[in-house]
């Protein structure tokens, strides 16, 4: 420990903490604009500067480590002109005028900065040059006039995400943000995170959904999960008058640690979709309104009525949802149950591996990382961001994949599963202790493996498949390497339909009945098709479609961001969501559907999963 | 003795700080109480007298050469000079043009716009004043109090005013600035 005085406060840190982060535990705030708490000390603003007793200059705070016994003024006239000379430079070197601003009024760094030393005017007045605006991505848009070049950005996206999109073109003052070696950020290989967004200090990266309506003030901030996925990344969802204004990444997130992807930050914000309002039922001249109590006894009627039915659910639904829905329709001759998806996540399960399951941030940490079947720049992106991040440091990555697989050049290795994925995991065994192969080269120095389970093989592969994963895990532990595995598991609560009994195989071809408790999820064009043909169609839904226009009974059902339920992390970890805006009136939640049914059929219902699962209990 | 006295004028500029002025409501008759209003653009007296006065405000940055002159007279007739509003303290909206040549700025406004016909010509009459690039109220005058806001609230222009019209120079800060 190092023991300093910042303004007079005496304070301990570890060995190596720079004097900005010091002085935070010290409770003393000193201005900033390039740092950022979850991004390495960059030392470009030039706005932390800090008086060091015997020092010859000023110091930037948040590069200067301590050293013992160091004395440090922060609020001396010294420091202060200095913030206030460092101050107009940045507002005389571009377009800063507030008044034709997005951030102004509360949401911007630079001009919280100004208020903050007291700033009425600017002593230089602006250059004048015009930059360019870069609006070729749907989501946001890049206005290098609002720039202060403190590089958050650019520093997010490769140090957070590892894609390495943003830079710096030119020198100095005519430095501007570009994405690749130039060209709109649209047609580069920006994947519209938004990590870029949420860093950004001053107007300089908007968000088109959120721009103009509102300042941070006059919204209310809700944290929650996002259930695009399994992973269930940590969410900071901004509402304002029961509408949701913007979706941030919660850094204090564990598994996500602030990220996020398009999907999970951006689409839900996207209205090009028809909600469905009213619970309605087809008659002689087409679909009419119904109250939900009439929709809800259509629905028990064709279930007593005794004829063959296929129950499928939304593997977004929450473990309460899930669990009634394995109650209500229980597994016959007469009645099939699955997914909409109807990926078998149990697979796994059924031929446990000799490993202990592992976090996201364990995983992507290992010396060397191998993902099955996993296209990490398609889905669960943040997981492919994790591992991104991880190989500029040297982290070797080896994909058993279609090599037409995006993230395919990631990786030092891909070896082709495109035909069978068993002989790819044989190759791998065999390549631990060959010493003429790639396999050896990429794991001789690794001390520890990270595996990320994507899609695997359908049920008649899956016990070869188990067989030789668990031989692979053998031969790196008697090679001395120890494994950590992780499984990507579909929609958000992929991972726990088999629990469920959910993840067998429906096949609705020869159904008569299908009832489609749909929530969200969209239908893939095969089921879709299968689901045309069916004569009696019942919808669950939220959004209107063409499957739900020609359904016998459609009931409105709430968004995610309307309802509170459990869910099962990649991690196996039960998180809950919290609902953030009010659902209108007559929509209920997926749940109350259930329950409703459940009582119509007189059952006696009980939620529960902890048994279920099976959730081992993590320290 | 005699109350301080008090003279406005506004340059490029929309108007709308006077009428930021005009929204301290019956706080004027206060401000009236302690200082004598003498030119204003909104009331018959045009020009701050030539014996001089104690305070002058300006609303509006300097687009042309006539708005510099107004800003010389103001400056050498006043003991103290507040440029009142972002337009006079940054150059404000009017300074958006700047980003642009002088001559696309005029062609756009007098030849490009919709409603212009065929006939539509840049002005080039000898009386007329300059166009220049558009700048704060401080890059051609002296400016002793800085009073940004866009426009300021009502609040801060009595502050400032009553400040004044008491012989003190206001410091604006916390809840008082804002740029905006």
């Amino acid at each position: 420990m190092v023991n300093i005085t910042i303004d007079g406060k005496q304070v301990s840190v570890a060995e190596g903490t720079t004097v900005l982060r010091a002085a935070e535990q010290a409770g003393v705030a000193i201005p900033t604009l390039c740092d950022h708490k979850e991004l390495a000390p960059y030392g470009g603003c030039r706005l932390c500067l800090v008086e060091v007793e015997g020092a010859r200059t000023l110091q930037p705070s948040c590069t200067l480590p301590v050293t013992p016994n160091m004395i440090v003024h922060t609020a001396t006239e010294k420091v202060k002109d200095a913030r206030k000379f460092v101050l107009s430079l940045i507002f005389s070197e571009r377009n800063h005028f507030c008044m034709y601003c997005q951030v102004s009024g509360g949401d911007c760094e630079l001009q919280n900065s100004a208020y903050a030393e007291g700033m009425t005017h600017w002593p230089l007045q602006p250059n004048y040059t015009p930059f360019s605006v870069d609006a070729s991505n749907p989501y946001f848009v890049i206005d290098n006039n609002r720039c202060i070049l403190c590089r958050r950005c650019v520093r997010a996206c490769g140090e957070l995400v590892g894609n390495f999109t943003l830079g710096i073109e030119e020198r100095g003052a005519n430095s501007y943000l570009v994405a690749d070696l130039g060209g709109p950020i649209g047609e580069s290989s920006c994947v519209s995170c938004g990590t870029c967004v949420q860093v950004c200090p001053t107007g300089a990266i908007i968000d088109r959904q959120s721009a103009y309506n509102g300042r941070e003030k006059d919204t209310t901030k809700v944290k929650t999960i996002c259930t695009r996925c399994s992973i269930g990344c940590g969410l900071e969802v901004l509402t304002r008058d029961n509408r949701v204004v913007r979706i941030d990444g919660d850094w204090d997130a564990e598994i996500n640690q602030g990220l996020l992807c398009a999907a999970g930050r951006f689409e839900p914000l996207i209205n090009d979709k028809d909600r469905i309002t009213t619970a309605l039922l087809a008659g002689k001249d087409g679909q009419k309104a119904c109250t939900v109590d009439t929709a809800l006894n259509e629905i028990t009627k064709q279930i007593k009525s005794g004829e063959s039915i296929a129950a499928l659910i939304t593997d977004s639904a929450s473990l309460e949802e899930l669990s009634l829905f394995s109650q209500i329709f229980s597994k016959s001759g007469k009645t099939q149950l699955g997914t909409i998806s109807g990926q078998g996540f149990a697979n796994m399960r059924s031929t446990p591996y000799h490993a202990e399951l592992s976090t996201l941030a364990e995983v992507s940490q290992a010396d060397c990382i191998i993902t099955i079947g996993a296209d990490l720049s398609r889905d669960h992106q943040v997981a492919g961001f994790m591992v991104k991040r991880q190989l500029p440091a040297g982290t070797k990555l080896i994909m058993l994949a279609d090599p037409k697989n995006a993230f395919a050049a990631n990786a030092d290795l891909v070896l082709d599963t495109s035909k069978a994925l068993v002989p790819a995991v044989k190759e791998l065994i065999q390549g631990i202790s060959d010493e003429t192969s790639s396999v050896y080269r990429l794991v001789k120095n690794a001390g520890s493996i990270g595996f990320i389970l994507g899609e695997l093989p359908n049920e008649a592969e899956i016990d070869a498949f188990g067989k030789s994963f668990n031989e692979l895990l053998d031969a790196l532990q008697k090679s001395g390497k120890s494994s950590r595995v992780i499984h990507l598991n579909g929609g958000a609560n992929g991972s726990s339909v088999s629990a469920f009994g959910l993840d067998g195989s429906v096949d609705v071809k020869d159904a008569k009945t299908v009832l489609l408790f749909q929530g969200e999820e969209t239908i893939d064009q095969k089921l879709a098709q299968q689901l045309a043909a069916i004569p009696n169609l019942f919808v669950i839904g939220t959004y209107s479609s063409a499957l739900s226009a020609r359904a016998k009974v459609v009931l409105p059902v709430r968004a995610w961001w309307e309802t509170a339920g459990n869910y099962v992390n990649i991690e196996c970890t039960v998180q809950q969501s919290t609902p953030v805006t009010q659902a209108a009136d007559g929509v209920s939640s997926m749940q109350e559907i259930l329950a409703a049914l459940g009582k119509l059929q007189g059952l006696d219902l009980k939620i529960e999963w902890q048994n279920t699962l099976g959730i081992p209990s993590r320290p | 003795m005699t109350k301080p006295t008090i003279s406005s004028d506004w340059l490029a500029g929309c108007a709308g700080c006077h009428m930021s002025l005009l929204d301290i409501d019956e706080r004027i008759l206060q401000v009236l109480e302690l200082a004598e209003l003498r030119s204003t653009p909104i009331t018959d007296l045009k020009e701050p007298d030539a014996a001089g006065v104690d305070v002058g405000v300006l609303e509006g940055g300097i687009s042309n050469s006539y708005n510099e002159e107004v800003a010389h007279k103001m400056r050498s007739r006043c003991k103290t000079l507040v440029a009142l509003g972002d337009c006079a303290v940054f150059g404000g909206v009017p300074a958006m043009r700047n980003f642009f040549t002088l001559e696309e700025t005029l062609r756009r406004a007098y030849i490009e716009t919709p409603s212009t016909d065929e006939s539509g010509k840049i002005p080039s009459d000898p009386e007329l004043a300059v166009p220049t690039k558009v700048r704060a109220v401080s890059d051609v005058a002296k400016v002793d109090v800085f009073v940004p806001g866009c426009p300021p609230d009502a609040d801060v222009i009595f502050y400032v005013l009553s400040e004044l019209a008491q012989g003190r120079k206001p410091e604006l800060k916390d809840g008082l600035l804002h740029w905006h």
